[in-house]
């Protein structure tokens, strides 16, 4: 369709330079080859994972979730029960029906399928709640994951409970999680320009007018829900594969709202927004906890007190948010207009005009 | 019968606290849309207030030695500045943003504060001692019910009926219901857009405090967390109730606080500790049945 | 000039082998959090630890060499904590030491466990800082949650003869399901002993007062209550039970040592707490007395609670194994702890085994506070140690 190519050729500068950015972060980081800051690089690959699933449906619904964490919970978990040595599981999940007890998959499959248990989930919970708006919304989703954190927490014989579960072996590695983020990052690219993502948007800005056209809005926030959810369920299992080790308190409050801030710092609906939210922090985070461990200056050692990263970081969100309050992209796309995207100054003016219209 | 009493009592009284909470919230919420996560940093700010900075296991009471009549002004007003300095100095640049933007800067806000409280006092709870004979039973009418819950559910009826009277018999408190209806239009007839939010800011730091405080006087220990939970379901009883309805939070906080009490009593052993995963449901069919909450008024319910 | 270019070289040279650290240190790494609510736990237990490290240096060192010591912050973040093992790691450590809760020292314990090198942990009581939840070179330096529930319901069986027992459990934390799980053990060892009532709480809840009514619904007080729980809500929990009117013996795990949080339970009696050492300076050991005092010294406070104390222990058996593997090689020295059976230390004597790098029984002392002030009243070790395999399955 004419149409839809030509909206792909007028957005995909965003999506190859988002690809490129987070390559290129990747190879500065192994050049630099030291083992934490590696796994701050990991940690920080999928976070933007997870802030780009979150966006798939937070940016285009106009809905803020607080629960979409609990996905996160539901993947890690369900990683955790596929790749954990059998005979580990045996010792301390012994309430695990037997198909779950005696399998041990290759992550990249279990990871799948922990993507597929969060989606089906979502679908299940989302085709209650989708119809409501606004606050009411999220608070549903708040509740959503305060529920699967009781259950995970108290469930002893199937989660482990309030302990962590060992045995996950290590397979997130700083090329495994930059996969991650590009497949995140596309899939989240691929559902913007479609049809269903575009009807969402427009019932995001004009709930009324898109009603009238025919948009089942409950219907497209559904679809979003379902595809965000596998995202962030692929995204813990990731981040159990990361650890090692899970624990139903590490997928609750705290990341919940550092994933949320992230966001909408960023730029709440744009996904380059979600993607540069998430770099920014986490670089001002790892300088000031470098400020933190001191830094060496002809002899002398800076450094600020410990526990003064988490207070500037929040003032630094603060400050940011009070001068661009949409958040650092302003709600717009990172475009790269000339060659071989558009022809020159001319066309370039009226191509850049119609991506306005898009958003 | 001493037993359904009792039952009763016990939802009245953790009730009262939560509604003490999304009354709080919900005075913020009504003028300004916006959900202050900062509320539960608040409280703890107001408890910490009372010791002298130190990591010490043991506090240093302070302020807390204070005789009654002196600490209580003192600690309500010490929330009432908390919540204004951050209005004047946060806030108020956010009048504009939309709601998503306000939500985030009032987490930053709370993480800020607790790390700072963090910093200040290490994270071990620190023990005080205030009023502890508050905590003496009181026989009514054959149910043991500690005289500190009396005092908490009649303190919380006084100041539902004050602010009541407040809202609707002074000019002040036109002025605020006139702003949570439709602010520009307000604005517009000659209300003082700052007066007003700095007001329901004040009253919401001050609502703070004494939740703050009667925290303390039950638990006994000053602790960076003690603010979260009350918070949270303060939050979800605001919305429940119906966004822009403050009965209505306070009656939905008594709701949860009811829900709450029953699930730990009627339900069997093995399922108790998964007691919250019931009031949560619960909340999510609330919503599913009435989503703009059980009191809002009639013009907020959506039309398409 | 030749020569000074010659001495200059050689000093170079010098450093760049000191810095390498092969030379006259031992390192010993600290992955523990220095920020973030862990801070306030692994602190204390650290210092205890670094007051062991200057007696083995004053004294001589360890095989000759002295200890270093470097450090990483975990920032109570499981991601950072991983960090920071790697880090001290990094630096050369051949012990790694992580926080005192399993859950926040399990990834610094893993990435040491990755690396060959003994992990131990300060004070962790759950089964799990060992070899079930880390690996076989892991150890905890304390003693398990269990013993302390099958202690105190032992101990008040046989001294307090209580019969019927009540068991409120707080469902926070591992720890407290520990405490309540050895209680659980031991209890149908206790003839004639009765379970008269179970329930359980959240260490958050304003108010327990659906719990309290409960235990007065009850047709008579039960003679024990078995309070599993931890700070801060146990403060809380404490204070409704007895504003309540319910005089029973109230017995708990370790937690609920310190004196710091008595302040708000004024008179607080009839009250248990089992430790691993006195911090009220009237230890039966007079050595114990004597740590206290140094540990002010060097400090400038007094032991807030007995987990200072397992810091201490931890370097103390470590030391005392590599001496007698003459190598810090892990695979040596984890062969020499497990050699150790009843090993004498300051605060109770340590079995290690090939099954279980844990204390599964230990001697503690029985603290009572009466009208508010708690000291040392008796001393109980449990009849027969916790089997593995029931540590395991729960």
């Amino acid at each position: 369709m004419a149409k839809r190519s030509s909206l792909i050729a007028r957005t995909i500068s965003t999506l190859i330079i988002l690809i490129l950015l987070l390559i290129a972060i990747a190879v500065v980081t192994k050049l630099v080859g030291s083992r934490p800051f590696e796994r701050t690089v990991v940690e920080m690959f999928i976070r933007v994972m997870l802030v780009a699933g979150l966006y798939i449906f937070v940016g285009n619904s106009g809905v803020i979730s607080f629960g979409h964490i609990g996905f996160m919970c539901l993947g890690a978990y369900a990683a955790a029960w596929f790749t954990i040595p059998p005979a580990m599981k045996g010792v301390s999940l012994p309430g695990l029906p037997s198909f779950l007890a005696h399998a041990q998959l290759h992550f990249l499959v279990s990871a799948a399928l922990a993507g597929l248990l969060a989606a089906i989930f979502a679908l299940i919970v989302g085709r209650i709640m989708m119809r409501l708006s606004g606050i009411a919304a999220s608070i549903a989703t708040f509740a959503m994951l305060a529920v699967i954190n009781t259950v995970y927490s108290n469930w002893d014989s199937v989660t482990g409970g309030t302990g962590s579960i060992v045995g996950i072996p290590f397979n997130t590695g700083i090329w495994t999680a930059l996969g991650g983020a590009i497949l995140v990052v596309i899939i989240a690219y691929l559902y913007q320009i479609s049809r269903s993502g575009l009807a969402l948007r427009a019932g995001r800005d004009e709930a009324t007018a898109a009603a009238a056209s025919g948009i089942d809005i409950v219907r497209e926030r559904l679809i979003a829900f379902v595809i965000s959810a596998f995202t962030i369920g692929v995204a813990g299992a990731l981040y159990a594969h990361f650890l090692g080790v899970v624990n139903p308190d590490a997928f609750y409050l705290g990341v919940t709202f550092i994933t949320l801030s992230m966001l909408v710092v960023g730029g709440m609906n744009s996904l380059s927004g979600a993607v540069l939210g998430v770099i920014v922090i986490s670089t001002i985070i790892q300088l000031l906890r470098w400020l933190e461990k001191g830094i060496d200056l002809g002899g002398t050692t800076i450094a600020i007190p410990n526990g003064l990263q988490e207070i500037a970081i929040g003032l630094v969100m603060i400050v940011i948010l009070m001068f661009r309050p949409s958040g650092l992209t302003r709600n717009r796309e990172l475009v790269w207009r000339y060659w071989p995207f558009g022809k020159g100054s001319v066309n370039g003016v009226a191509v850049s005009k119609t991506i306005e219209n898009v958003r | 019968m001493t037993a359904v009493l009792q039952v009763i009592f016990d939802a009245l009284s953790l009730g009262s606290l939560y509604a003490l909470g999304a009354l709080g919230i919900a005075l913020i919420f009504g003028v300004m849309r916006l959900v202050n996560f900062a509320h539960g940093d608040y409280i703890s700010f107001c408890v910490f207030a009372m010791l002298w900075p130190s990591i010490d296991a043991a506090a240093i009471v302070f302020a807390g030695n204070l005789p009654t009549v002196i600490l209580i002004p003192l600690i309500l007003a010490i929330g009432a500045g908390l919540s204004v300095l951050s209005e004047i100095l946060i806030f108020r640049r956010f009048r504009n943003a939309n709601p998503a933007t306000m939500m985030i800067a009032s987490f930053a806000l709370g993480f800020v504060i607790k790390n700072f409280l963090l910093m200040l006092f290490s994270s071990r709870p620190k023990s005080i001692d205030l009023w502890s004979n508050l905590s003496l039973p009181v026989e009514i009418a054959g149910a043991r019910i500690p005289l500190l819950q009396v005092i908490t559910i009649i303190i919380t009826i006084v100041i539902l009926l004050g602010l009541t009277a407040f809202l609707k018999r002074t000019r002040f408190g036109l002025e605020m219901r006139a702003a949570a209806e439709n602010f520009t239009m307000a604005r517009m007839l000659g209300v003082k857009a700052n007066r007003v939010i700095m007001l329901a800011f004040a009253i919401s730091g001050m609502l703070a405090a004494a939740i703050g405080l009667i925290l303390a006087t039950q638990s006994g220990t000053a602790d960076i967390q003690m603010g979260v939970s009350v918070m949270l379901v303060a939050f979800i009883a605001t919305v429940i109730g119906g966004l822009g309805s403050l009965p209505g939070a306070v009656i939905a906080g008594f709701l949860i606080g009811g829900a709450s009490v029953l699930m730990q009593v009627i339900l069997p052993l093995d399922a108790r500790p998964f007691r919250d995963a019931f009031v949560y449901g619960a909340v999510i069919a609330c919503l599913i049945w009435r989503p703009q909450g059980l009191f809002a008024p009639k013009s907020t319910k959506q039309r398409v | 000039m030749s020569r000074v270019k010659t001495l200059a070289l050689a000093a170079a040279f010098g450093t760049l082998i000191a810095q390498t650290a092969w030379a006259d240190d031992i390192v010993v790494g600290f992955a523990t959090a220095e920020s973030g609510f862990m801070q306030a736990y692994d602190k204390p237990a650290q210092d205890a630890a670094m007051i062991r490290i200057d007696e083995i240096n004053k004294a001589g060192g360890l095989l000759g060499k002295q200890i270093k010591v470097v450090t990483a912050d975990t920032k109570t973040d499981r991601a950072e904590g991983a960090k920071a093992g790697l880090e001290v790691l990094d630096k050369g450590a051949e012990l790694v030491i992580v926080s005192c809760d399993y859950d926040f020292g399990s990834p610094a314990a893993l990435a040491a466990e990755a690396a060959g090198k003994v992990s131990f942990f300060l004070c962790a009581e759950s089964i799990k800082a060992g070899i079930p939840g880390v690996g076989p070179h892991s150890f905890s330096a304390s003693v398990l949650a269990a013993v302390q529930g099958a202690t105190m319901a032992e101990w008040a069986y046989n001294k307090r003869n209580a019969r019927n027992f009540y068991r409120l459990l707080d469902t926070w934390t591992v720890y407290n399901k520990g405490i309540c799980d050895g209680f659980d053990w031991q209890l149908p060892h206790l003839k004639d002993a009765k379970l008269v009532g179970s329930d359980t709480f959240k260490n958050e809840d304003a108010s327990i007062a659906s719990q309290i009514s409960r235990i007065k619904a009850l047709p008579q007080e039960p003679d024990a209550i078995m309070l599993c729980t931890m700070m801060p809500g146990a403060v809380s929990a404490v204070k409704q039970i007895r504003a309540a009117g319910i005089k029973a013996p109230i017995i708990n795990g370790s937690g609920m040592d310190g004196s710091y949080w008595l302040s708000a339970v004024p008179d607080l009696s009839n009250f248990y707490v089992p430790v691993q050492g006195s911090i009220y300076g009237d230890d039966p050991n007079p050595a114990v007395n004597a740590f206290n005092k140094k540990y002010k010294e060097v400090t400038g406070g007094d032991p807030s609670s007995q987990y200072v104390y397992p810091g201490y222990v931890l370097i103390d058996v470590w030391a005392k194994a590599v001496e007698r593997a003459k190598t810090t090689d892990a695979d040596a020295v984890v062969a020499e702890l497990e050699k150790m059976k009843g090993e004498q230390t300051l605060f109770g004597p340590r079995t290690f085994t090939n099954e279980i790098h844990h204390q599964n029984t230990g001697r503690y002392l029985i603290v009572e506070t009466d009208k508010g002030k708690p000291h040392v009243i008796d001393q109980w070790t449990i009849s027969e140690p916790i089997p593995v395999a029931d540590l395991l399955k729960q």
